[in-house]
């Protein structure tokens, strides 16, 4: 009894002596004591149903066994698990389940990696007595989405697929069908209904009910050679494995207990691996020179020596460099030397989406600086906001932690947005607002803050620029009612420790950063513990920030003597005619640049452009040298997610032909100009990482927790960003066009790189516009019509697809559509363009 | 070691009797005989290959061949079992879907190869197959002068063997010498039974 107010409790298994938590369930307390108790149906990340019976232990003075998943410990237990009775009674389990069971292993995809037939083999009857007909579902295995494949005859009815489909994915498309030996997890009308693709229940079937498709009979899991990465689809980091047969990778997965994402990965990391097989004339295999405004083949010492000759001779104010944020720490850092010191230009960025003193202000407001925090750090706030983005589409794992860590444990979470999110289901409280009004919304709230507290708040200077406002035009300008946002204010309040999750839109709409760092001020001064993670889109954009691919700050976050340009700036000076040489390094500058048209017109005056990526993009045909670079899974190195965890990616493949590893080449420009550059190892180049900055002094290379390593803080400060000056968004009636179009990333996609996947391909056949239900009525037309888009410099045809909870006037068109590309709707300057829809 | 006695023998000197015998050439005519009563009496070698072969018991282990069921579709499912079963690594199988009907399920092999020269015959493959497709049949005449044509495709492997399972074997059978532009072949004729003493 004594245990109570210590919240521990002492209990025997097996005779062992351990202690562990109260409320810990009696499954878990054995495997600390290193008994093993097999189990089907139990997921640490998942509710509890014990269904399957296999976790039966003995419990001294109880007649009947219990299972052990669903049992919690009590003081002065003793749980027996390996009695005879508990065997027997494992093994009658596995008789009764193999008595409706296939066994159809050698044509199972499982086959080989199956938890039922490990059980088997460890603890079950070596016969059976059942000699009945069995029942069966079906007589073919059917398509349930275009990448799983399902067959019921082999279900052990475990529910794990049920209840990630509910649970932690949030959509409910699984349900149990019938009951008893009949029941089907299936879904309805075995259809795929509002499926994410993200094959969540292929990873939690024990059995082979739920299978690939592109993976349907290519090979046995021992035939496999696997590397663990890290998922190269958004800034989430999910590790992952993935594998290949014969030189083709054929799957990617993600294991329990190898990395902080456990088994979760969606649809893009789970089936977007295709793309390091994409070879034929999609893939560059040789260094390309354009001659009379054709390509030609040329050799890497002639491509060097022009690089170099071009470069050497270009005055440096008229050089410039843009890295994507999808290439590695080791190379980001190389191309920022290379950049800085080997040209000696300070024309640096690793974004064309976004402008140079927004990113530095974003960094400074979300205090990336002050080192990384983990996702599950932040849900131990007792309320979390998710707010300026889309999680639930363009960060599909970082919505999934989201939503089972607070399911599980009663944690409000907020959400404001400006479309309808899947979160929303979880959320206490989600609001909707007005594209490029989150300053008006964080200002409501600080305001609301402000008019309880005044004492409080009164040393936050900022708070004078709100002087003469009210909570109800603040509302009235973001497009939410004033209730909800006190609402959303008191919920705030009333915490004591909160996070914030917030996402890319303040970098896209460029405002509501001061409203963000002055609403973080705020909750601060008023004692609360507050988190920031940003949610980011490109898979190391926060290492290339840390790296200094940035204009205004170097590695560390250091100041530069002199600023350079960014991408805007550079394509500004290109305008001009004064570029004379650009080095762009897997960014689809064309493509990504919100003004398509201006992109493409700047970079055509470039004087010389260099472009180094995997495939022909839009900016490489423009380009005069083309070199062919790698996909991640073709290289070594590190990347750093949004949460600032450094993990290691390893080498699956070569690159083919003659295409090179991305630091090999910057390497070998750097020392094609300069002689002894750098060895370009990603090991050395680490190393040099580390002695430079401060926040990865500790971080291990390879190795360490499979959890990776959380970046340290900083030493230096941030300086310069305090303040920045952020235009209002006009939001201004136009009749013409009714409707204001918000971009962002597709649940299925992400950059252009994933468009070269045809497994995802399958999944987004067609470019697709987003539109609410009271829109769909205005205009007449139901899902999948295709209706056409026009703004003002640019229409096409798209497919429609309803969104229930979306507001009337917002359309969403992904920016991953290469043919139709949202930055086409875009002027220079805009950052909510109008469209006009007709059906 | 022992060291090896030489055992020295004194030969006799040449008596008037051994004198007779080599006149009238006794040991020739001896030897001679031997070869005749062999000549004349039943052969115990068989005339492989021109025109006997020796056709083995069906438990013999022999090249590969894939099986069929009664109806025509192939057995293998592609599993992959004999492959991790081999000892020599000189099976490669790689499954496909196929849903024509093709095979007792819908998984198929796209690719079973084995390199004959690799394999020891232990029938390991035999034993592990669930659905009893790969069994190691009764041919036994393997060589071949480039070592590619030791590497069996699926193609080759479910072509019928050349003596059917239910065949008794242990016998010698007429056989005929067939030389052809891919080399030399042996073809019994089953139902020509050779006795032998």
């Amino acid at each position: 009894m004594g245990d109570r107010e210590t919240g521990v409790v002492t209990l025997k298994v097996n005779g062992k002596e351990i202690t562990v938590r109260e409320g810990t369930l009696i499954l878990d307390a054995a495997r600390e004591a290193g008994c093993h108790i097999p189990t089907f149906c139990y997921q640490a990340t998942l509710s509890g149903v014990g269904s399957c019976r296999m976790c039966l232990v003995e419990i001294e003075g109880q007649r009947k066994l219990q299972p052990s998943c669903v049992t919690p410990v009590m003081s002065g237990m003793e749980v027996k698990t390996e009695s005879e009775s508990v065997i027997s009674a494992r093994q009658a389990m596995l008789e009764f389940l193999l008595s409706n069971h296939a066994l159809d292993c050698p044509v199972c995809d499982k086959g080989g990696e199956c938890e039922l037939q490990n059980m088997v083999y460890t603890y079950g009857p070596r016969k059976g007595r059942y000699a009945e007909v069995k029942i069966r579902h079906h007589e073919k295995d059917y398509v349930l989405s275009p990448v799983i494949v399902k067959n019921s005859n082999r279900c052990v009815q475990c529910m794990r697929c049920v209840r990630v489909c509910g649970e932690v994915v949030g959509r409910g498309v699984l349900g149990a069908i019938g009951r008893g030996a009949h029941q089907e997890e299936t879904s309805f009308l075995r259809s795929y209904l509002d499926c994410d693709h993200d094959g969540m229940c292929i990873e939690v079937c024990p059995v082979g009910c739920f299978m690939r498709r592109p993976y349907r009979y290519r090979a046995r899991p021992w035939d496999l050679r696997g590397s663990r990465t890290v998922c190269p689809y958004c800034a989430t980091g999910c590790r992952m494995t993935i594998e290949e047969r014969d030189g083709e990778v054929v799957r990617s997965i993600a294991r329990e207990g190898e990395g902080f994402n456990d088994k979760m990965l969606c649809a893009r990391g789970r089936f977007g691996y295709d793309i390091l097989n994409s070879g034929g004339e999609e893939r560059l295999t040789t260094p390309l020179i354009k001659k009379n405004g054709m390509f030609e083949p040329v050799s890497w010492e002639k491509a060097l020596s022009i690089i170099r000759e071009q470069f050497t001779k270009a005055d440096p104010r008229r050089l410039g460099g843009i890295a994507s944020a999808a290439l590695t720490n080791e190379e980001l850092y190389l191309f920022q030397r290379l950049v800085r010191e080997v040209l000696g230009s300070g024309n640096i960025d690793s974004t064309s989406r976004w402008d140079a003193a927004t990113t530095g202000a974003f960094i400074f407001a979300t205090g990336i600086t002050g080192g990384g925090v983990s996702i599950y750090d932040c849900m131990e706030a007792e309320t979390v906001f998710v707010v300026g983005g889309q999680v639930s589409e363009e960060n599909p794992v970082t919505d999934y932690i989201i939503r089972y860590v607070s399911d599980s444990s009663r944690k409000s979470v907020l959400v404001a947005s400006t479309r309808a999110m899947k979160l929303d289901t979880s959320a206490e409280l989600s609001l909707r607002h007005l594209p490029g009004r989150l300053g008006a919304l964080f200002n409501g709230l600080v305001l609301t803050l402000y008019e309880d507290n005044q004492e409080r708040l009164e040393g936050i200077k900022e708070i004078g620029v709100l002087k003469g406002r009210t909570v109800t035009d603040l509302a009235a300008e973001c497009g939410v009612s004033e209730a909800d946002l006190r609402a959303l204010c008191a919920r705030l309040e009333s915490s004591g420790s909160i996070s914030m999750v917030v996402g890319t839109d303040l970098l896209r709409f460029r405002e509501g950063i001061s409203g963000l760092r002055l609403l973080g001020d705020a909750l601060r001064a008023l004692g609360k513990v507050l988190k920031i993670l940003p949610v980011l889109d490109r898979c190391n954009q926060r290492g290339a920030w840390d790296m200094g691919v940035h204009p205004l700050f170097g590695p560390d976050y250091r100041k530069v003597e002199r600023a350079g340009l960014g991408c805007d700036g550079m394509l500004d000076q290109a305008m001009d005619g004064a570029m004379d040489a650009l080095y762009v390094v897997g960014e689809d500058v064309v493509n990504m640049y919100p003004d398509r048209t201006f992109a493409e017109e700047a970079l055509s005056r470039v004087g010389f452009l260099v472009v180094q990526d995997v495939s022909l993009t839009d900016t490489a045909r423009m380009a005069h040298l083309v070199l062919p670079g790698a996909y991640p899974g073709e290289k070594e190195g590190t990347f750093t997610n949004q949460e600032g965890r450094v993990q290691h990616i390893s080498r699956l493949l070569e690159p083919p032909g003659q295409a090179r590893v991305d630091l090999e080449i910057i390497e070998a420009v750097g020392s094609s100009i300069v002689h002894g550059f750098s060895d370009g190892t990603p090991q050395t180049v680490f190393d040099e990482i580390r002695r430079e900055v401060s926040m990865y002094r500790d971080a291990a290379f390879s190795g360490g927790s499979p959890d990776g390593w959380l970046v340290k803080k900083s030493a230096r400060r941030l300086e310069g960003f305090e303040l920045i000056e952020e235009k209002k968004v006009s939001l201004d009636a136009d009749p013409e066009h009714p409707y204001f179009l918000v971009t962002g990333n597709h649940i299925f996609l992400s950059g252009s790189l994933s468009r070269r996947s045809g497994i995802l391909n399958e999944l987004v056949r067609e470019a697709v516009v987003e539109i609410s239900e009271e829109a769909a009525g205005e205009l007449g037309v139901i899902d999948g019509q295709t209706v056409s888009v026009s703004g003002r410099g640019f229409d096409a045809t798209y497919s429609v697809r309803i969104r229930k909870g979306t507001p009337r006037e917002v359309v969403f068109i992904a920016e991953n559509f290469e043919d139709k590309a949202a930055n086409r709707f875009y002027k220079r300057g805009d950052v909510v363009p109008r469209v006009k829809i007709t059906a | 070691m022992n060291e090896k006695k030489v055992k020295i023998v004194k030969r006799d000197t040449p008596g008037a009797l051994d004198l007779a015998k080599k006149t009238v050439f006794l040991d020739f005519i001896k030897g001679l005989s031997i070869t005749l009563r062999y000549n004349l009496s039943r052969s115990i070698t068989i005339r492989y290959p021109d025109e006997e072969k020796w056709i083995p018991y069906p438990r013999f282990r022999g090249a590969h061949t894939l099986n069929r069921d009664e109806e025509g579709r192939e057995l293998c499912v592609a599993c992959e079992l004999c492959v991790k079963a081999c000892p020599t690594n000189c099976i490669t199988v790689v499954p496909m879907e196929d849903d024509t009907g093709k095979g007792i399920a819908d998984r198929v092999a796209k690719v079973w190869e084995v390199d004959l020269a690799r394999c020891f015959f232990c029938g390991y493959c035999e034993d592990a197959c669930p659905t009893t497709a790969v069994r190691l049949g009764r041919d036994y005449e393997l060589a071949c002068f480039e070592l590619d044509k030791a590497r069996k495709t699926k193609e080759e492997l479910l072509k019928p063997q050349s003596v059917p399972e239910d065949f008794e074997g242990g016998i010698i059978v007429q056989a005929k010498l067939q030389r052809t532009k891919s080399g030399i072949k042996v073809k019994p004729n089953l139902w020509k039974k050779k006795e032998k003493k």
